[in-house]
């Protein structure tokens, strides 16, 4: 074989090793740990359309109504009090599911305190969902907690995204 | 130079010279103010305290830009055109540094104006990144965030949280700075921008 040809043999072999692993880099767009990522995402984006309003009216940016602020708080905590431990599986973190998930792998080291940031969140939502609907100085009083509950969380376990 | 009845023959090349105006003494106090309030209402943020964290951006950032305008029409130690280094000045200066002896300049040698550009480009940065920085978990947004796509607010969050870091690094090596003129080169740099009394080569 000539040089010539030999290259481009190597091309097409090359080329065809492509192809064929486009579809596999499809699937695992939608495999389990893909599935698993979005479902907590949304999990999250529930966290933030609850507190959000919430911290809105804590602000003064949205009016104060006590009805829509004791459901949206106890809407905030049914999502924390549910089980979604089967979503944090295995090689769903930032680094196998790069640009996907911001899940740093400390999360799920040995000396992870996932658990406990967990139920931080679980106790100050909790808190502020018995008082949002009795005033807008009730909320104010319990509002920082959860946001800090969050926010520790966030420091420690969410990547920063560039 | 040696009939002079200085104590210290070798301080007889110095003298002092009011060097620092009340505008950029004033300034620079309010910078250090702003800058440690802010960094320190960022690093350690609650719900209760992120609005001054907020306030302590808008301080800053007026503060830059007063020092811009200093730099065009403030007097020449703190002109930005004194501020201009080349790499041989700075390389003369750099070569002497180790010297027991004040730097002699008369505003910043050429070693702290680089330090000076460099402080005010991180602040800047830091600054513009926080107007459109978004904290999604104590609800505090910048007051631009809301002009830019929410992926670009992420990303410059996440500059905003980095350049806080450079920042810290920044200052600790300017307060390093300060440390070794007093100690090792014997010149109370804090004490000339209170007073605005420098030690200048004659």
């Amino acid at each position: 074989m000539t040089k010539r040809f030999k290259n481009i043999f190597i091309g097409i072999l090359i080329s065809c090793a492509s192809l064929a692993a486009l579809p596999m880099a499809q699937a695992a767009d939608d495999d389990a740990v893909a599935q698993a990522i979005k479902a907590r995402q949304a999990g999250f984006r529930l966290y933030s359309f609850y507190a959000g309003q919430l911290f809105a009216m804590a602000k003064g940016e949205q009016e104060y109504n006590a009805d829509l602020a004791a459901t949206l708080a106890n809407n905030l905590v049914a999502v924390t009090e549910l089980n979604n431990g089967m979503m944090w599986l295995p090689e769903s973190d930032n680094t196998a599911r790069k640009g996907k998930t911001r899940a740093q792998p400390e999360i799920w080291a040995a000396d992870s305190n996932i658990g406990d940031k967990a139920q931080t969140l679980k106790d100050a939502a909790l808190g502020l969902s018995l008082v949002a609907g009795d005033g807008l100085d009730a909320l104010r009083g319990e509002i920082g907690a959860v946001g800090e509950a969050c926010d520790s969380c966030h420091e420690d376990y969410r990547a920063e995204d560039f | 130079m040696g009939q002079d009845n200085d104590s210290s023959a070798g301080m007889s090349r110095f003298e002092p010279q009011k060097v620092w105006d009340p505008a950029i003494r004033i300034w620079h106090w309010m910078l250090v103010f702003s800058v440690v309030s802010g960094w320190l209402l960022g690093e350690f943020r609650s719900f209760s305290t992120m609005q001054w964290h907020i306030y302590a951006g808008y301080t800053t950032g007026i503060l830059i830009l007063f020092r811009i305008v200093w730099g065009f029409i403030g007097p020449p130690p703190v002109r930005f055109r004194a501020l201009a280094v080349t790499p041989s000045t700075l390389k003369k200066y750099a070569g002497k540094m180790l010297r027991r002896e004040p730097s002699g300049a008369a505003g910043h040698n050429p070693v702290g104006a680089v330090s000076v550009i460099l402080m005010l480009v991180l602040l800047s940065v830091q600054v513009l990144t926080g107007l459109f920085s978004e904290d999604d978990a104590l609800f505090f947004d910048g007051p631009l965030a809301s002009m830019v796509s929410g992926s670009t607010r992420t990303t410059l969050t996440a500059y905003h949280q980095l350049s806080s870091k450079a920042v810290l690094i920044v200052v600790l090596l300017h307060i390093s700075a300060i440390l070794f003129y007093l100690l090792w080169k014997r010149e109370n740099l804090v004490k000339a921008m209170i007073t605005g009394w420098k030690i200048v080569r004659k």
